[in-house]
């Protein structure tokens, strides 16, 4: 181009002018091909690439190619996004992603119907506003999602639902929601259902056990009758034993409630205990109390009372005459603790974890002869959960087994009780 | 239309308290819903223990009444918020006594269930009562939504649903006269249900403030006693000057 302005230069006579006017046209040129390459990548998913030859024309082909693989990954992301939002939203359950923050990231469609959150406004808030159900608020604090949290929303209605929280990444998490509406209703039914019929069977069972009473103080009874009847009525005795616990412990069940309850005082409930074992026992066993500390219980004084009676009773039952029991109760860092020590036969280790179960027997034989109706333990760990506390059992077989109780540290009571009038122990 | 952005603080530490205290009164909103909901249950169901329960329970409320408000004077002495910020803890502190009423409103239910639940109940199961205890249960409920969400149309939605509460009590009120004056041995429970429905009245009225208090929040702009179609007249006078 230079060249071919010179050479025109040169025959005019006016080389310097000739080479100004060719630069001049080529940076014409170049200016308009730099703006027509600037407004193609200004709106280059309507337009076609400018046509350019020589450097611009390798120019626009590559940035276009680039354009174009781009395109390509961002359709490819955008349908696996479309494509997990559409599936999730299908979802039967409801999903809440949470951050650190337990602020709302994303939830989908079901979440949004079960909680009543609102997309887009919701965004962004922290989910214990907008769902203020008391335990949810300390189910997220505690912080322990290995099970799940079953709440009834609207109190008095059957609507229930249950969260479960799965933690990701850096504390992120996932809420998991479901309605469980029917499973609950369910459950209930089934509990229900032992309460009722256990009810309906203590009605006849009353009449038997009266006319079974009438029968054996009747002197003209034949002499061959009365060891059956004296059986039949150890055995309607049982019967009542195990409806009246079935009823206690359905009644236990009602609810997870924990208990607020009323200061107890322990050393009196224990001397209580103590006094009505030696009276039933007449003396077969030696029982020892052993109180030391002033400290009470904050419970329901009927459930402790059956608890811990019910342990005195196993113990009293499995201990051959003449064994020692132990009743022990202190307190320290961990909280009030409560435990039965008899020198019995003992229980072999396999049995222990198994020893709560409704129903479950160590020695079948022996201790259906001592009458008992194999739902104390149940009812003893139920009481238990419901003011917070566990169930311990040590056990050496042949030399007898500590049945202990543990109640949380919140749960004493520092003053000296106030003894409440004693009725309220002998539930 | 100006709305508290919280994200725009460059001391993290103010969000956080700010956050956090917001986060409290919606959780103490959380359980005044919860012994709301327990008390009317107490009461239709004939429930003794349940509404013992509730009237044991109202000491939390206080107590947490007593923590948000320490928190709040704290953040006023070290922080000095201004604008949205004072207007969201003046708000707050407002807000936590209306909660703190309702609270004590439960309270009043819980022990008067209690106490029902000992007597024959009436041929209808209270069911005005349990009407009425529904409209202010979502009441309740949505001014606390609005609240988290800084809402100011959500809120007068609600505001407006007060007066819907009032003709209702009104309504149950005529129906209690007419119970009196046919069997005067009634007289005793009437009056009774009578303190009930009052309560619930008064508690739908605090939820009514608190809607006033988010409106104040998100708008700066005082809107008690002044009727509500007028609020919502001049609200959108402004949106559209904006």
């Amino acid at each position: 181009m230079v060249a071919i302005g010179a050479a025109i230069g040169g025959l005019i006579g006016h080389l310097w002018w000739g080479i100004a006017g060719a630069l001049a046209v080529e940076l014409t040129r170049q200016l308009v091909n730099l703006h027509q390459f600037d407004h193609w990548l200004r709106n280059r998913n309507r337009r076609d690439p400018p046509d350019a030859g020589g450097l611009w024309g390798d120019l626009v082909s590559q940035v276009s190619r680039l354009h174009r693989r781009k395109q390509f990954h961002k359709q490819r992301i955008l349908r696996l996004f479309r494509e997990l939002r559409r599936s999730t939203a299908s979802m039967p359950d409801g999903v809440v992603a949470l951050n650190p923050l337990r602020e709302i990231v994303w939830f989908n469609r079901k979440a949004g119907e079960l909680l009543g959150l609102r997309r887009k406004t919701d965004f962004g808030l922290q989910i214990g506003s907008l769902v203020r159900v008391p335990e949810f608020a300390r189910y997220l604090e505690k912080g322990d999602f290995s099970a799940g949290l079953r709440v009834h929303p609207r109190i008095g209605e059957a609507f229930c639902i249950e969260f479960q929280g799965v933690p990701y990444g850096e504390g992120q998490m996932f809420l998991l929601v479901r309605d469980v509406t029917r499973q609950a209703h369910l459950e209930t039914m089934r509990k229900d259902f032992v309460a009722n019929a256990s009810h309906e069977l203590r009605s006849p069972l009353t009449v038997i056990a009266g006319y079974l009473e009438t029968l054996a103080l009747d002197e003209d009874l034949p002499a061959d009758l009365r060891p059956p009847l004296l059986e039949m009525r150890r055995q309607a005795e049982r019967m009542t034993a195990i409806i009246a616990d079935l009823l206690e412990l359905s009644r236990l069940e009602a609810t997870d409630e924990q208990v607020v309850g009323n200061p107890i005082d322990v050393a009196a409930l224990l001397a209580l205990l103590r006094k009505d074992a030696v009276v039933r026992d007449a003396g077969q066993h030696v029982v020892d109390m052993r109180v030391e500390s002033p400290e009470g219980l904050m419970g329901d004084p009927g459930l402790i009372h059956s608890a811990f009676s019910n342990l005195l009773d196993n113990a009293i039952k499995y201990t051959p005459a003449g064994g020692a029991i132990t009743l022990r109760w202190w307190t320290d860092e961990q909280g009030g603790h409560f435990a039965v020590t008899d020198t019995g036969p003992g229980i072999s280790e396999e049995h222990l974890p198994r020893l709560t179960e409704r129903f479950y027997r160590v020695d079948a034989g022996r201790a259906r002869d001592a009458g008992g109706s194999g739902l104390g333990l149940a009812i003893v760990r139920h009481v238990l959960q419901r003011h917070g506390g566990t169930l311990k059992v040590e056990s050496i077989e042949g030399r007898g087994s500590t049945f202990s109780c543990h109640f949380p540290p919140l749960r004493l009571v520092h003053e000296p009780v106030a003894l409440p009038d004693d009725t309220r122990y002998s539930a | 239309m100006e709305t508290s952005d919280l994200s725009q603080h460059i001391s993290r530490r103010f969000n956080e308290d700010l956050e956090r205290v917001r986060a409290q009164v919606l959780s103490m909103g959380g359980f005044v819903e919860q012994q709301l909901a327990k008390a009317v249950s107490a009461l239709v169901e004939g429930d003794s223990l349940l509404g013992e329960t509730v009237a044991r329970d109202d000491f939390e409320v206080n107590k947490m009444e007593v923590s948000i408000d320490e928190e709040c004077s704290r953040i006023l002495a070290t922080r000095a918020p201004a604008a949205s910020d004072l207007r969201l803890i003046v708000a707050i502190i407002k807000a936590i006594t209306d909660l703190e009423r309702m609270g004590d409103e439960c309270e009043k239910i819980g022990y008067i269930a209690s106490r029902l639940a000992l007597e024959e109940r009436p041929a209808d199961k209270y069911r005005e009562v349990k009407h009425l205890g529904r409209v202010v249960q979502s009441m309740v409920h949505d001014s606390l939504d609005a609240f988290a969400r800084m809402d100011p149309e959500a809120a007068l939605r609600v505001a407006r649903q007060d007066r819907l509460v009032d003709e209702e009590y009104e309504a149950i009120q005529r129906q209690s006269i007419t119970f009196m004056m046919e069997d005067p041995r009634a007289i005793r429970r009437v009056i009774d249900v009578m303190w009930v429905v009052r309560a619930l009245e008064r508690i739908g009225d605090h939820a009514k403030n608190i809607c006033e208090y988010v409106v104040f929040m998100v708008h700066g702009k005082d809107i008690r006693h002044v009727r509500i179609e007028d609020v919502e007249r001049e609200l959108k006078q402004r949106g559209t000057q904006a």
